[in-house]
Order: C-alpha cells, then structure tokens, then sequence
C-alpha cells in the first residue's frame, strides 16, 4: 500500500547521534517518524568518511554515510551558542524522542556538554523520550572509555571466540557493535512511546553497545558458570567426536559454507549433495555406497573424513557460489555461499520480493541502490523514504514549521547559529 | 511494579533464537508470552546435547533456559486432529502471535495471518525464517550460520588470506530479535492509535542488509566490493589486537588497541613512554602508519606480551587512547560495567538449579525489566493457559486432556 505513512507517521525524532547510532534514527524514518538529523554547522564528522561518490573527498558523497542516514531530513544547528540551545530546546517541545549519542571520541560531543541533560529537556517537555547510546551505558566504570566498534565488541565478548585459533582474535570488518547498539535503542525507543500512551510521561532509556553486544553470544557468557566454556576460536572447521570436520570450503569463485553434520534433519541433504555430484560424474563408489542412515559426525575417524572431504571438495572447485545455491535451494542441502555484494545485488530472491530500493539523488547527480525494507508489512509503509539529508538541507522548513521567520533565518545563519 | 507491557499478550510458535529472542524482549517488562510447543516436535534448542540420560530430558537444555525465561509453556500436538483448533483459540486470545517456523506451515493449520485476521481484525502477527515468506527460495532450509553467510556478514569477517568466517554466534540470529521487538512495537503503537492490525514478513537475510547498507551502496555505486580486513581498518593504524601476558591462568589473552588520528598516537607514544621507534617520522601521520602497519604492530606486540589486557587497556585509556581486553565469557560474568547494569540475573530452574539469564542492552528510567520466573517446562502451563487464562471448563479440558492432544 503506497502513500501509507507507516506505523511510527506522526511521531517526530530528533536524531543528534554519531556514526553508531545512525541506525537507530533511520530505522525510525524506515517506519515513518519524522527523523530529523540535527548536525553542527560544520556537518557530521561522519560526513567525511571514505569511501566517496566519485573518489574525492566530498561532505556529500562519504558512502557510510549516505547508507544510513536515509529516511531522515536534515538540519544544521550550533549547539555550543546560546540561541542555538535555545532553539534545540524549543524543537525538543516538538518532538517526541531526541537520541543521541554520549561516545567518548566519536567526534560528537554530548548534549550534556551544552547543558543539556535528560532533566532540561524532560523539563521542556515531559512527555519527551530521550535515548543515549553509549558503549558501557550512562554511568558505571568505564563510561568514560573511549571506544570504538572494534573495543565494544572485543569487550562484549564477541570477537573472542571469532577467528582462527592460530590468529588474534577478529572482528567483523563493518562495525556490528553499532548494529546491536542502535537496534536495541530504536526498540528501547518503541517501547518507551508505548510506556508513554499509558503514562503520557517520557523517559530517559539508556542503551550500553557492549550489553547489546553480549546478547550475541547467544547465551554462551550466562552458561559459562555451569559449562566452564569461556568461548574459543575454532576457524573454519568444526571438532567433533574424534575428528575435524571443514565448514567453509572454496569454490570456483568464491566460498560456501557446508558441514558434514549427522542427525535427521541433515543427513537427507548429505544423500542429495552425494547424488547431485554423481550427476556430474564426481562421486567416487565410497560414498554412494555408504550406510548414510547410520552415519553420525561424533563416531567418524579422521581417515574417514579426508576421503568424503577430499571428493567433496574437489566438486565444489568446479561449481560457484550461485550454481551451489540454486542446488541448495532445489535440493535442500544445508548449504550457503559466503555472498559478497555482487551476488546479492543479483540474488533471484530479493529480486522477486522487490527488496532492492533506487533513489534519486538530484542534488548529487546520484541514483543509489539500497536494501530496502527491513520487514515487509501487509500495510505497507516500512521504506527508505528520502535519500540521505544533504548539509543544512531542511533548515528553511524545519525553522519555518518552528515558527521562525525568513529574516531571523538569516540573522540566525549570519551569526553562526545554524 | 507492573512492567510497561504488563497486559500484553503474545502467542509464540516455533523455535530456535530468533523468534523467541525476540519475544522475550517483551516478556521482560511484563508481557504474558505463551510458547506452543510439542513433545511430537520439540524446540531443537530443548534438544542440544541430549540423549536419553539428559537429565530432564527435553527440559535440560540449558542454552534454552537461558533464552526463554519469563515465558509458559503449553504443549499442543498441531498434528493432532484437535491441535490446530486449540491453537487457534489461543490466537484469538492474543494479541500479538509470533512464529518462525518453514514458510507455510502456519498456513497448513489454518492458523495463517488471512486465516486468522477474519476472526480477529486487529491481530497482530509476525512471521520470521531466513529469507521471507514470498520468492523462489522461501524454503531454503537454513539456520543462523546460513543466514549470516547469505547476507555477507562471513565475507566481511576474517583474514584476506584465509576462509570468510562470520563473526561468532551466526548474527542474524541476534539481529533478528531487535528487528522482530521494534516492528513488533511499531505496530503495537499503530494499533493504539487506529485500531489497525497487520501482518509482518520479516526475513532475516533482508534485516541484515540493512544493517550492511555501506557494503551494498559502496558496491553498486562504485564497483567495489568491501572485503575482511582481519582487524584494520581503512582509515586508521595501529588498529588491532595485540597479544598479551597471561591472565588467571590463560595464555590466550588479547587487548585491542585503536589510534584514529595523529593527536592518538601521540597520546599513545606518551602512554607507553615514548620509546624511539614511535619517533620515527614515517608514522608521524595516518598515511603514513597505515603504509607501515605491519611494522607498528610487531612493536606494540613487544610492548603488550608481557603486561596483561587489563593493565594496557587501564594505562592507555588513562591517557585517553582507546583500549580494551578482548573478553572471553567468563570475564563478561566479572565485567564490573556489565555488572554495574545488573546484566547477568540469577534464576532457579526446576532441572538445572541456579543458572545465569542475561538482561538486553536497554535500561528505562521509569520501569525496570525483570525475571520473575525461569523458563517454562515443556507444557509447564498448559492447564493454568486454557483454564484460566482462556476459561475453559475443566470437563472439557479433562475431556481433550484424555484424547491426548496437549502432547
């Protein structure tokens, strides 16, 4: 259903975050908030990031940053100067959430530097929701860190048991920390306008990246006092019984994932890989002939495993990515490729759901691919609505539904307070 | 004090994280969350590691325990003549139903969103598996480990030299949760103002690109595809993990480290004493220290090996450069931070005895999350939901009890 506004149309955000909470707000905007982006006259720091639209250094075309600010109008506004806090404070009267983030180095100062802690703005107005983002929460030992996405996630536990055992620890190279982070802040945010239709009080809702981060260990750090498991890298195989087993295996083009697991529900797609191969005249008589009913990965010898795995793995060198997968989804082996964003942006199944979104970007000659809607609703009105805001773009309409005439506009600008 | 969900009810079918992780976002603050669940079919999480000497069998499992507190449990065989009738019946009690099981299952039932919504217009309900409800590949079978692959998060994740690994805990599935309680909450808000219900398709595959927005916007604009860059990254050195002194009895410690300008670096070479190496002209910029990374870091790793994690990340971050231990899970249950925010809460399980649940990332100033009750027995709750919360007589109860359909 086009043209609907989406769940969240009618609430207004103001989005003052760094880099790892630009998600939260567009996600917001995906949804139909009014997000506005709220920048120092300067523009986002973010706002020079590589890579650029065209190569060169640009405040309009930093890549990261157009990728997560859709959704959102934009306005530039000096903090720091007393007519620019008076401002902030009466936009906030117009608001329903402010989010920001308090990122010790990430470019941004907090609102509290300017004066402006949850208690003026729950002042201003009370039925204001204010969300913090931070990498260990608002208080606490070491709210004062510095912390980038690598430092969150290695202190949220989730790079220990990533990689190989022979290498450091590694993290992903996108920064997953401010993923979970703004995530949890755009929900915490959702929650607390629920809280709000009972109460009609805002609240403050405080967000650690590093909690957010935990909860990817998917219980393993509160099962540690029963397990004694603190975590391990184990690469790219897996340990079972008496043998090693390959999880990612190379292709003609690229790699796929796939494990020689027993159990009902894996077993059948062992048998279809073997017969897909047989098609091609590479399945050796040892493993067509093979009891697969009775097989099981914990009892298997070594010896066993590097024969099934030598003739495996020498098929895979002849298939690629997207000729395993079309096999996978055909003939239901549990198989996945390692997809790069060449094989996604040609991916049958967001094709067919229409998940891809192209919008035009006039102001910078552009027209931008990006994954669209996060969920699809029957009622429509989950999208990116708008290309990123370029510097400053809506200060004339933001100032003007504000109540700021043209001429203030100017004397405003001319004094360095946009 | 009641939680801000307090009232709200939730019907959960299926299994697995995705779902039920995201449910229990709403169970925290108060929200009745009710898990249909089958002996016939059981969770594969209630079945980790067991075999028939699992103490409490199918309640043993510890990994569900810890994902699934604040819940019932009732058991209902869906394949039972009288299964799909009863679980529609709780349907019409709920508010918001949840399921994460193969694309079409629900609908075999008649407990489909088309079905469902003709008797209860403003159902809310959301369906997650990997890849959608619609489209060719719908009934890929896959779990988290293959959903973390399809969406690119194995390609970004490893060495350039070695095997795309994908960071730990198959990330869909942790993602998907927060993208299932956020629209889930969005709709709850529409409801409140319009009356309206509506159906939610969310892939967990498409959620995640969302989040690698950068990735798919540098590639179709430019070309380039990103790729793993073990630890760097592409704007700024040193940017690592650095090996490190054992620790309680570990030698497989690890502090990263990450210097983002030239006023960092030089807060680091002050941190660590200005040794001359750090006066080399050539890293006296980003461009240089990136050209000649490989020869900083085999410095800072002479530097770190014979201190602990902990003492590196206390000097530099008293210095203002940005440090921190590379925690494994144990040290996550010492983490004073997370210890401060009261993350880990206790819980006692009827099999397992006194285990750790772990709270989400978010704190409200007006209301708290709370773990009132550890996770359910299979069918735990299956009388108290039909007879008390639904009504139902106890001679039919008795009577359905008897032809076997609460298995």
């Amino acid at each position: 259903m086009r043209g609907f506004g989406g769940s969240l149309n009618g609430y207004r955000v103001l989005d003052c975050t760094a880099e790892p909470g630009f998600l939260a707000g567009k996600l917001l905007g995906d949804l139909g908030a009014d997000v506005i982006k709220v920048e120092p006259p300067g523009g986002d720091p973010a706002r020079r990031r590589p890579p650029f639209l065209g190569g060169a250094p640009d405040l309009e075309k930093s890549i990261p940053w157009l990728a997560l600010n859709t959704s959102k109008r934009g306005i530039t506004l000096n903090l720091g100067h007393p007519q620019g806090r008076d401002l902030f404070l009466r936009l906030c009267g117009t608001a329903d959430v402010v989010i920001e983030c308090c990122w010790p180095g990430c470019g941004i100062l907090p609102l509290v530097a300017h004066g402006l802690d949850w208690e003026t703005l729950h002042a201003a107005n009370p039925a204001l929701v204010f969300c913090q983002i931070s990498p260990f929460g608002r208080q606490g030992p070491y709210a004062a860190y510095r912390a980038s996405d690598i430092t969150v996630v290695a202190m949220g536990g989730n790079m220990y048991p990533t990689g190989d055992p022979d290498r450091p620890p590694v993290r992903c190279s996108l920064p997953v920390s401010h993923f979970h982070a703004a995530l949890d802040a755009a929900t915490g945010i959702a929650f607390a306008l629920w809280a709000r239709e009972q109460t009609g009080e805002g609240q403050l809702v405080d967000i650690s990246a590093q909690e957010a981060v935990a909860m990817a260990n998917m219980t393993g750090p509160a099962q540690y006092p029963l397990t004694g498991a603190k975590g391990s890298r184990t690469g790219a195989v897996f340990r079972a019984g008496r043998a090693c087993f390959r999880e990612l295996w190379p292709c003609r083009d690229g790699w796929v994932s796939f494990a020689l697991r027993g159990g009902p529900a894996r077993i059948p797609g062992i048998r279809a890989l073997i017969e897909y191969m047989d098609e091609h005249g590479m399945a050796p008589a040892y493993l067509k002939e093979r009891d697969w009913s009775a097989y099981n990965h914990n009892t298997i010898t070594q010896e066993e495993v590097d024969a099934i795995e030598s003739a495996i793995g020498a098929f895979f060198l002849t298939k690629t990515m997207a000729e395993l997968f079309e096999a996978a989804c055909a003939r239901h082996l549990m198989l996945a490729p390692a997809n790069t964003p060449r094989e996604i942006l040609a991916a049958d199944q967001l094709r067919a759901r229409g998940f891809f979104v192209e919008l035009d970007d006039l102001s910078r000659g552009a027209r931008l691919t990006y994954p669209g809607a996060f969920a699809k609703s029957s009622i429509g009105g989950i999208e990116p609505r708008r290309p990123a805001p370029r510097l400053g773009e809506h200060n004339a309409a933001v100032y003007a539904e504000l109540g700021v005439a043209v001429a203030e506009l100017r004397s405003l600008a001319r004094r360095g307070v946009l | 004090m009641a939680g801000l969900f307090a009232g709200l009810k939730i019907l959960e079918f299926g299994g697995g994280a995705a779902g039920p992780l995201g449910c229990r976002y709403f169970a925290d603050h108060g929200a009745t969350v009710v898990r249909v669940e089958s002996r016939r079919r059981p969770d594969f999480l209630r079945l980790l590691r067991y075999t028939p000497d699992t103490k409490g069998g199918l309640d043993g499992s510890l990994m569900f325990a810890a994902m699934n507190c604040n819940k019932l449990s009732v058991a209902l065989d869906l394949s039972h003549p009288r299964g799909p009738d009863l679980a529609r019946r709780l349907a019409m009690w709920a508010d918001v139903v949840a399921e994460n099981f193969a694309p079409g299952t629900m609908a075999k039932w008649n407990l489909d969103y088309e079905s469902l919504r003709l008797e209860k217009p403003d159902l809310i309900m959301v369906s997650t598996c990997l890849n959608g409800q619609t489209g060719p590949h719908r009934s890929y079978p896959g779990f988290g480990g293959q959903g973390s692959a399809i969406a690119g998060f194995n390609h970004l994740t490893g060495w350039p030299d070695r095997e795309p690994l994908g960071p730990y805990g198959t990330i869909t599935d942790s993602l998907a949760p927060r993208f299932l309680a956020l629209a889930v909450a969005a709709a709850l808000l529409h409801r409140c103002r319009t009356g309206a219900g509506q159906y939610i398709d969310l892939s967990q595959v498409e959620a995640g690109l969302v989040c690698l927005s950068e990735a798919i916007v540098t590639y179709s604009a430019t070309g380039e595809v990103l790729g793993r860059m073990g630890n760097r990254s592409r704007h700024a050195a040193p940017h690592g993990a650095f090996p490190c002194a054992p620790e309680c009895g570990d030698d497989d410690r690890w502090v990263v480290i990450a210097v983002h300008d030239d006023r960092d670096w030089d807060r680091f070479c002050e941190a660590i004493g200005n040794p001359p190496w750090c006066r080399d002209e050539r890293f006296a910029h980003a461009q240089g220290r990136l050209a000649h990374q490989e020869e900083i870091e085999a410095r800072i790793a002479e530097w770190t090996r014979d201190r602990t994690a902990h003492s590196v990340m206390e000097q530099l971050q008293a210095a203002g450069v940005e440090a921190g231990v590379v925690q494994n899970f144990r040290d996550l249950t010492e983490d004073p931070a997370l210890a401060a925010r009261g993350h880990f809460r206790a819980v006692d399980h009827p099999v397992l005895g006194s285990h750790l649940v772990e709270a989400n990332a978010i704190r409200f100033s007006s209301s708290s999350e709370e773990i009132r009750s550890p996770a359910p027995l299979l069918g735990e709750h299956t009388e108290y939901v039909f007879r008390e919360l639904l009504g139902m007589p106890a001679v039919e109860y008795a009577a359905l009890h008897a032809e076997g359909v609460f298995f």
